[in-house]
């Protein structure tokens, strides 16, 4: 029987091929390979989307309907499909193949580690009481959209560093991708802590407790503004600008995997 | 828009005229630093165990490092008193820089509305174009749509859009401030309380969370009238709800209400929150023809002598159900069973009383939490403000299109303080096809 498991497995065989399909553009150059990789994108996208689509769909047989957005496993499948949305969206932008090829090779590892990872809950799960409230979408969808962003923002900051050339933008281009990757992640993750904060308020009777996964988006958000103030009163660009979106993404990281594993809190029903 | 810069070229001057440490105050070098410090007292704060008690920090740390931590107030990192001192420097710093912005932006908005930049060297360095003359009115339309039109003098005309944003940092730097000042007057005069309540009790006053201190009176009842827990199959909650009444201190009922998880009921300025349950047992027993109920702990002094419930078992020997109950036998402090499902065990003598156990009832409690918290509208209002502020600074930009007629040709150009990229992208849409 064709369960969501079975959709998501073929999602993540497509983001395998995506990421051949790249190695083979960057070894051939052939460029009629772009828009295959863009049609493969768009495809595993769908089928990702229909994967998560079922996964709700049987919550519902379950008798324990709820939107595929309550656990680990669930948070990974919805990261990565969150990267693919982002770098569709931001298609015009981020027309050069490494970026996707970067951002495929991250939704990749999610993807296998989501279903491969022994530690890693794949069942669906009925939805505790303190997470049954409409601000779990709002809440939910909004930090994953700032997380994407980020590692978008994470990807130039990297990419800097290997020079400019035949395959890698160049630096202005990364530098103008990485400040607008970072303000709709800055944007994001502001409505991703206030929608949390507002929920708490609602739920624990306290919009801030500052609870480790709370205090770890407080940081990532200071590490973000810092880079938006240092770029615009300060004029940091390039190099800079690059060492500090990777370490706003591993303040990122933090906020994300090491909160779940190094402390526990509020936000423990997340691992 | 150089505030670093410019405060270290100033850095070489003497730095004990008045004005230096004023500009010291203003400085985004200030806010860069505290934010900075107030990030490092986060990961600090998130690492180290908060709140706990000393042996739970002895068995965590080597003594040195729990006396180390307890004298920089480590153990309560967000409530020390140098993390209030980095918060204050951080709001006065951010109202002096948000007061000069402002006094800035309402210095500059009329310059640049009578002058004409030099648009020349705007097209010569790529932010502009030339066309020729015909096309004067194909720009007017193209431009009429979305801009502003602000006529300068009889050759030039200042097309405007997005002005709003340059007040979109002022928007987000004083929703930080509101909800500092939201946080600072829950702190002052807020109250944080738990209360503990099976079906049909009642109380007036909620316990602290930490022991030491009293209760805290509520200046009214709340009655418990239901509790009610449903269940998933597999054995999660998935539902608990108090039906809860409020009367006043008259004994009049204000207010009556279901507290469910994420919904809670406010009455007065405090919030009831469902927060927790659990189950004790209640035991009632007949003494001496007087039928009164007990819970776990409690002692009775209805009969001859004072007894007290010490310990249920839900199984005693298969005989099932049991509490055991001690009473004093003189100075000799004694213990005897009575078991609910053995007819002989159910009755016994105490100290010439006649005790009867009539029934165990498995009941459950609800845990409400309490809070009152005077800052919160002023918070939610800094969250909306702070939205706000954010879109109109990030996705929305100020740009400034001069068109000068020069009798056979008209120069078009224009400056935008941000985001160059975009607005020369649409310099290039606005020059397409125009011959």
């Amino acid at each position: 029987m064709i369960t969501h498991h079975t959709i998501l497995g073929v999602a993540t065989i497509l983001y395998l091929a995506l990421f051949f399909l790249h190695v083979l553009y960057f070894a051939t150059k052939k460029k009629g390979i772009v828009p295959v990789a863009w049609y493969c994108l768009c495809a595993t996208f769908v089928i990702q989307t229909a994967g998560i689509g079922m996964r709700w769909v049987e919550s519902y047989r379950l008798g324990i309907g709820h939107v595929p957005l309550s656990n680990y496993y669930e948070s990974l499948i919805f990261f990565s499909w969150s990267i693919s949305v982002l770098v569709i969206i931001m298609r015009r932008r981020l027309a050069y193949p490494v970026i996707t090829f970067a951002a495929a090779v991250i939704s990749l590892v999610l993807m296998a580690y989501a279903s491969l990872a022994p530690g890693v809950d794949k069942g669906i799960q009925p939805l505790i009481p303190a997470l049954q409230s409409n601000w779990l979408h709002v809440h939910v969808i909004t930090c994953f959209m700032a997380y994407a962003a980020f590692v978008v923002s994470f990807i130039c900051g990297g990419l800097f560093f290997f020079g400019s050339g035949k395959v890698v933008p160049p630096a202005d281009t990364l530098d103008d991708i990485n400040y607008r990757s970072i303000i709709i992640g800055f944007s994001m993750l502001t409505s991703g802590i206030l929608t949390g904060a507002v929920w708490a308020h609602y739920a624990w009777g306290s919009y801030w407790s500052w609870d480790p996964k709370e205090t770890w988006s407080l940081i990532t958000w200071i590490v973000y503004a810092l880079v938006l103030h240092l770029r615009m009163t300060g004029g940091w660009r390039g190099r800079k600008t690059a060492i500090l979106s990777i370490m706003g993404f591993a303040s990122v990281v933090m906020t994300y995997f090491g909160v779940n594993f190094l402390l526990a809190g509020l936000h423990s029903y997340a691992t | 828009m150089t505030a670093i810069r410019s405060n270290n070229g100033k850095e070489s001057e003497p730095a004990v005229r008045p004005g230096s440490i004023f500009r010291f105050l203003t400085s985004v070098r200030l806010a860069i630093v505290v934010l900075s410090l107030i990030a490092a007292t986060s990961v600090l704060g998130s690492v180290i165990k908060q709140g706990g008690t000393e042996e739970e920090y002895l068995a965590l740390y080597p003594e040195k490092t729990y006396h180390f931590l307890k004298l920089f107030g480590l153990d309560d990192a967000y409530h020390s008193p140098w993390f209030y001192f980095l918060l204050g420097v951080f709001a006065l710093n951010l109202v002096l820089c948000t007061l000069q912005r402002i006094k800035r932006l309402t210095r500059e908005k009329g310059a640049g509305k009578k002058s004409v930049p030099d648009v020349k060297a705007l097209a010569a360095g790529g932010s502009g174009f030339t066309v020729p003359a015909g096309s004067r009115e194909e720009i007017f339309r193209r431009l009429g749509g979305s801009y502003r039109k602000k006529p300068i003098s009889d050759t030039a005309i200042l097309y405007e859009k997005g002005s709003l944003s340059r007040y979109g940092v002022i928007v987000i730097h004083t929703s930080v401030l509101l909800i500092l000042l939201g946080g600072l007057m829950g702190l002052l005069g807020g109250q944080k309380g738990f209360i503990v309540l099976h079906a049909g009790e009642e109380t007036n006053r909620a316990m602290s969370r930490s022991r030491s201190q009293p209760a805290i009176p509520l200046g009214f009842t709340v009655r418990c009238k239901d509790f009610r827990v449903s269940f998933y199959p597999g054995g999660e909650p998935k539902e608990y709800a108090s039906e809860i009444e409020i009367a006043d201190a008259a004994g009049k009922v204000v207010k009556e209400g279901r507290i469910r998880v994420n919904e809670p009921l406010a009455y007065g300025g405090v919030r009831l929150y469902q927060s927790t349950y659990g189950m004790s047992n209640l035991f009632t027993f007949v003494v001496d023809g007087k039928r009164i109920v007990l819970g776990e702990q409690e002692v009775a002094s209805a009969g001859k002598a004072p007894f007290m419930v010490a310990r249920y078992a839900a199984e005693v020997h298969n005989f099932g159900p049991g509490v055991m109950v001690a009473y004093m036998d003189g100075q000799e402090p004694k213990t005897i069973w009575f078991l609910s499902k053995v007819e002989k065990m159910k009755t016994h003598m105490i100290e010439g009383s006649r005790v009867t156990l009539e029934k165990i009832d498995g009941k459950y409690y609800t845990g409400l939490e309490v809070a009152r918290d005077p800052g919160v509208p002023v918070v939610l209002t800094g969250f909306g403000l702070m939205l706000l502020g954010l879109y109109i600074t990030f996705f929305t930009f100020h740009r400034r299109i001069y068109v000068v007629d020069e009798g056979d040709r008209i120069i078009v150009a224009g400056t935008a303080p941000r985001n160059k990229e975009g607005f020369l992208e649409e310099l290039k849409k606005l020059a397409e096809g125009l011959a």
